[in-house]
């Protein structure tokens, strides 16, 4: 309970010093922070575009289109500032040879690369999704108690989730020196949780819900919203929580590989 | 007189061409020993792809045109979009308002190249370099996996269209870099600017998407000669607003656009660098 309490206030110490170094320059941090957000809104307006037009996602009306969107933007908008800077902050480090200093603070290495790298920029994506999705629920049918307990219980699985990911292309970052476009691998790939998995050809349904957890992070946890859960939910869940496991083990594993550079 | 006028001009030339190689051979070396970084775009362009197309199939199940678009032309609206970035994409925003936050700036004041052309060369030298990392293993993943053949209905106007993109782009991206001799931490700025560029370039989605109000405004925009413009000239047809132009008037028209961005640059330089103080670097 006590380190519980000694992790989070190191994590908010954390946080305040990324916060003040970056209102250094403030009318830049919240022009960034907005049109983060809006950048983010680009895969809600070709939806929008889209049923404007009169045609749409068969079986799928504009805001119940929009919640998978608003799920995986909320999520996102979690997941990026407050654990996803990982990725960065390994890979600048391993490239710079800072990652030494992290090794030798008495914390894990893991935890204290969460610590250094919150991204106060990327909370546009949190107030982005957190409109996103209040919009288009409270334009759906009322859920009901069980599908707002489904939800939250899959939703925390989605964090797991994108925990995992980040973990994955940090450790990447360890071996694949001064790499960003692993953001732009991870981007490719849950492009296709954005939208209801429906669309998709029979397999690549199988693929990402059962065999890369993609799914989870805005089709699955939207369709229990809307009383649509699926068979495959619970395959999805038990994928994501192997998924966490295994990426945390890939961690320690690229971490052992890693030589220092110098600093 | 007009002889030694002729005779400088080819001098000048002749000097601008030997800079473009070094510069451009240099650059080509440099990120050549980070061609796997590139290389990540024959996973990711062909993925983006993938999900466009199911995206746009399950729209088009339910009819057969979109805003006068078929499927078959929004497919290939999107490949050419990916290949166009390929070719055009650069960095000149980025590496400046760095040079510039930096001091590193210094250094270029005191070469006889214009840092302009500078930066310029080392976007050819790295397209050069995309040529094949990129572009031509995702063009062959389009024709044998996605069976698309993009192939240019005017070859020779295509080509013209997607080299004044590449100035365009370039311009515009240095244009936006050039800013960080007012702010100096420009990271906002270019976010919001690339983004509104995108959006208005038809990037994400052909601008025949938008409302017919906004497709007007976007016609008188030069942001649509940057994607939208090459690709309905590689496709052989060009409208937008209800306007159908032929190619050749697009091409000139993106011509003025390039000469409207080189005006816009040449103001911000000429006010910016009286700004810029550096010391050491």
């Amino acid at each position: 309970m006590r380190a519980g309490g000694n992790n989070l206030r190191i994590y908010l110490a954390g946080v305040k010093a990324a916060l003040a170094a970056r209102m250094a320059y403030r009318g830049d941090f919240f022009l960034s922070m907005l049109f983060m957000l809006l950048v983010e809104m680009g895969a809600p307006l070709i939806t929008i575009l889209i049923y404007r037009t009169g045609a749409s996602f068969p079986g799928w009306n504009i805001y119940e289109a929009l919640l998978v969107q608003g799920v995986f933007l909320l999520a996102k908008g979690i997941a990026f500032p407050f654990f996803f800077g990982i990725v960065w902050n390994t890979i600048e480090r391993v490239q710079s040879g800072n990652l030494d200093l992290l090794l030798i603070k008495p914390k894990s290495t893991m935890f204290m690369a969460i610590v250094t790298a919150f991204d106060a920029e990327e909370l546009g994506k949190l107030c982005g999704g957190v409109a996103l999705f209040t919009l288009a629920v409270t334009r759906i049918p009322p859920p009901g108690l069980l599908e707002w307990a489904q939800f939250l219980a899959l939703f925390i699985v989605t964090l797991a989730a994108l925990f995992g990911y980040a973990v994955i292309l940090a450790g990447l970052g360890i071996v694949w020196v001064g790499n960003f476009r692993v953001y732009d691998i991870f981007a490719s790939i849950t492009t296709f949780g954005m939208y209801p998995a429906v669309i998709f050809s029979k397999t690549l349904q199988t693929v990402i819900t059962l065999i890369i957890p993609i799914a989870i992070l805005g089709s699955v946890p939207a369709s229990a919203l809307l009383g649509r859960a699926s068979p495959g939910t619970l395959g999805a869940v038990v994928l994501s929580i192997i998924f966490l496991l295994l990426s945390v083990g890939f961690w320690h594993r690229m971490l052992r590989k890693y030589t220092s550079a110098g600093g | 007189m007009n002889s030694l006028c002729l005779s400088g001009l080819r001098k000048r030339i002749y000097q601008g061409l030997r800079v473009l190689r070094a510069a451009a051979l240099a650059t080509y070396k440099e990120w050549a020993a980070y061609r796997s970084q590139m290389a990540v775009s024959i996973f990711v362009g062909p993925v983006y792809f993938l999900t466009q197309l199911f995206i746009w199939r399950a729209v088009f199940s339910t009819r057969a045109v979109v805003n006068g678009f078929t499927l078959e032309e929004m497919v290939t609206y999107y490949g050419i979009s990916m290949l166009i970035g390929y070719l055009t994409f650069d960095s000149a925003d980025w590496d400046l308002q760095m040079l510039v936050r930096t001091g590193g700036f210094i250094t270029f004041r005191l070469r006889p190249v214009s840092y302009c052309f500078y930066a310029f060369c080392q976007k050819v030298g790295h397209r050069i370099l995309a040529f094949w990392v990129e572009l031509f293993p995702v063009y062959l993943i389009f024709f044998f996996l996605f069976k698309i053949k993009l192939i240019p209905v005017q070859p020779g106007w295509a080509l013209l269209s997607i080299a004044l993109s590449f100035i365009l782009v370039f311009l515009t991206n240095f244009s936006i870099g050039a800013t960080a001799f007012w702010l100096t931490k420009t990271e906002g700025v270019r976010r919001a600017i690339l983004a509104l560029r995108d959006l208005c370039a038809g990037t994400f989605f052909p601008l025949i998407l938008f409302p017919r109000g906004l497709q007007k405004i976007l016609f008188y925009l030069p942001f649509q000669f940057i994607t939208y413009a090459p690709i309905r000239v590689f496709i052989g047809h060009y409208e937008l607003a209800g306007v159908s132009l032929p190619i050749p008037e697009v091409v000139g028209l993106q011509f003025l656009a390039v000469l409207v961005m080189y005006g816009v640059y040449r103001t911000l330089w000429h006010f910016g660098i009286r700004r810029f103080t550096g010391v050491g670097a």
